[in-house]
């Protein structure tokens, strides 16, 4: 038998969403605005959506961009951030680039990648791998600085060369936080997979919501925001799952998730 | 030893072949840009190829969709787009900023006498009751700097209205244009279709002017392809306008195929469609979507006019022959 106060923390995602809902709900009533129509309205539209064949293969389409641009930013950056946390000389070359290209959006380049690279699938992941990698990089390189030396000369000392401390002492130490820069960069793929279809696309969930956008079809257009937003609750809920299955042993033993999981 | 070497030639011809066979199906395909709305003929193209014996046989689009005109002109002068939707002054300022060549090889729609014109509307209790009225007041426009601008523009100057200080102009998407007006954080805003005949079957707002008081038969948007590209595969762009020629001509003559066409595209509703499309209070459409180049003349005249383009002559658009109607 559950407690009363397990119970709400249990249901408390739930409740929240049903809490922002219902705020929504309200102050759609209020403002009396066709360009934003009540929860309800945009609820009934999503099995719209989901229903067709047409969508569902550009949402699908867009899902893979989204797993090929996170999944090798991902194999590019951990890589880049331990060796940049490990040796000032590669940190000393890349931290000025990185620095530049951190707070561009990622969205703003698509005009000039579109440029260089044409209007297809690799643009848009190009930009989704940009989006992505940043973060990963930066917590790759942090979580490698912070690894103790005592650790590493241990390493040495036990005849392991540079490479091996590397995957066998760095990687581990830092992946909590190479983990927590992932996590970051999920959502950021979602975003950068939507805002890449905004200039030029051939397919994709931006086709849903940016031709229902320009035709005032706003139900749709909110409709494809829960369904954005719900697909993020969810591959972030599959994240941190596996996240805490790979670093368990790095948890504190009283620990508030900040995850649907 | 022998074999293993006959096999890697065997390869290699076989890559060779494979390659050339790729290289010239790649010559047979168009990568075209479009967007939405007001585009039928290429729409057909898309939803109903089978009516269009040579797409798919002789040769292949590749569809990209953008997020109006002005990119597309971008991705035309990146040599990325092979023909594209243009309007007439994002076309022209390919051609002023981006070293563009283009020709114009068909027409989509334009303001015909009597059919629907863009136009600025204001509240029904409004104390505005002529453009003069404007000074000091807001006023909505789609894009700043975008192709309505110019004939908006001249019809301020005309009226005794400078556009650049007498009104603050604020950018308002046609989407939002009603609301926009209803809620009064603008004076005036410009209304297209299909959110027209929204806001007129609900009542309320009224017509200040239209763009047509500036000029007839203004063309919004047409077809373009990069000069380089018609000159090195004419056939192929023949055989591509043949099939605009073509898809106007099922658009205009099969309205209600046309409609399920649109809603496929769109996605917006046949009801929503059926109040405007192709009907009287729709913009024009040529049957053999040629394009009206003295109108086009005229409309780069008033771009210049009004200080958003130097002086082009609309000939260097015109090839001698790949041009709509192409039958």
């Amino acid at each position: 038998m559950m407690s009363p106060a397990a119970l709400i923390r249990r249901a408390a995602p739930v409740l929240a969403c049903i809490g922002l809902l219902a705020l929504w709900q309200v102050a759609s009533l209020a403002l009396k605005n066709d360009s934003f129509p009540t929860a309800i309205e945009a609820i009934r539209a999503i099995p719209d959506i989901l229903g067709d064949k047409e969508s569902l293969i550009n949402i699908l389409a867009s899902l893979r961009r989204m797993a090929i641009g996170f999944g090798l930013a991902v194999l590019a950056s951990i890589p880049l951030g331990l060796l940049m946390g490990r040796s000032r000389g590669v940190a000393a070359f890349f931290n000025p680039l990185l620095m530049v290209i951190y707070p561009v959006p990622k969205a703003a380049l698509m005009p000039i990648i579109m440029l260089w690279l044409g209007v297809g699938d690799i643009t848009k992941t190009l930009v989704i791998f940009l989006g992505v990698s940043l973060p990963v990089i930066y917590h790759s390189f942090e979580g490698a600085k912070a690894v103790e030396e005592k650790m590493l000369w241990s390493g040495a000392a036990m005849g392991l060369s540079p490479a091996q401390r590397l995957v066998r002492i760095v990687l581990p130490a830092a992946l909590p936080e190479i983990l927590t820069g992932c996590r970051t960069g999920l959502v950021l793929a979602l975003i950068t997979m939507i805002t890449s279809e905004m200039i030029a696309r051939q397919s994709g969930a931006g086709n849903i919501l940016f031709n229902a956008l320009d035709m005032g079809q706003y139900d749709t257009v909110f409709a494809m925001i829960i369904i954005v937003g719900a697909m993020g609750i969810c591959l972030d809920a599959i994240f941190e799952r596996v996240r805490a299955r790979l670093v368990r042993w790095s948890e504190p033993q009283f620990d508030i998730p900040l995850s649907f999981s | 030893m022998r074999t293993v070497s006959k096999w890697i030639l065997a390869l290699g011809a076989a890559a060779a072949v494979s390659a050339g066979a790729t290289s010239s199906w790649a010559q047979q395909t168009i990568r075209v840009g479009w967007t939405i709305p007001a585009e039928e003929s290429k729409y057909w193209m898309m939803r109903r190829p089978a009516e269009f014996p040579s797409i798919g046989k002789t040769y292949n689009i590749e569809w990209t969709q953008f997020q109006g005109t002005a990119p597309m002109t971008q991705a035309l002068a990146a040599g990325a787009l092979d023909c594209a939707t243009q309007a007439p002054l994002s076309l022209a300022n390919g051609v002023v900023g981006g070293n563009l060549k283009a020709y114009i090889v068909a027409q989509h729609v334009f303001e015909k006498p009597g059919g629907f014109s863009v136009y600025w509307a204001v509240m029904d209790d409004s104390p505005i009751k002529t453009i003069a009225d404007l000074k000091g007041k807001t006023v909505g426009i789609s894009v700043i700097g975008g192709g309505t601008q110019g004939p908006f523009n001249l019809l301020l100057k005309q009226n005794g209205v400078d556009p650049a200080r007498d009104i603050k102009l604020v950018e308002v998407g046609f989407a939002v244009s009603e609301d926009a007006l209803r809620q009064g954080r603008v004076d005036a805003v410009n209304m297209n279709q299909p959110f027209a005949a929204r806001a007129e079957a609900k009542g309320g707002t009224r017509k200040l002017f239209s763009l047509s008081q500036a000029m007839p038969n203004i063309v919004h948007i047409l077809e373009a392809c990069r000069a380089d590209f018609v000159d090195k595969n004419p056939e192929l762009v023949k055989t591509y306008v043949r099939d605009i020629t073509s898809g106007m001509k099922k658009a205009l003559a099969n309205r209600e195929e046309t409609l399920k066409v649109v809603n496929e595209v769109l996605k917006a509703p046949i009801p929503v469609l059926e109040t405007y499309l192709l009907k009287d209070n729709d913009f024009g459409r040529d049957p053999g979507a040629a394009p009206n180049f003295p109108a086009i003349q005229k409309m780069l005249d008033i771009y210049a006019e009004t200080g958003m383009l130097p002086k082009l002559d609309v000939a260097q658009f015109k090839h001698p022959a790949i041009v709509a109607p192409l039958q």
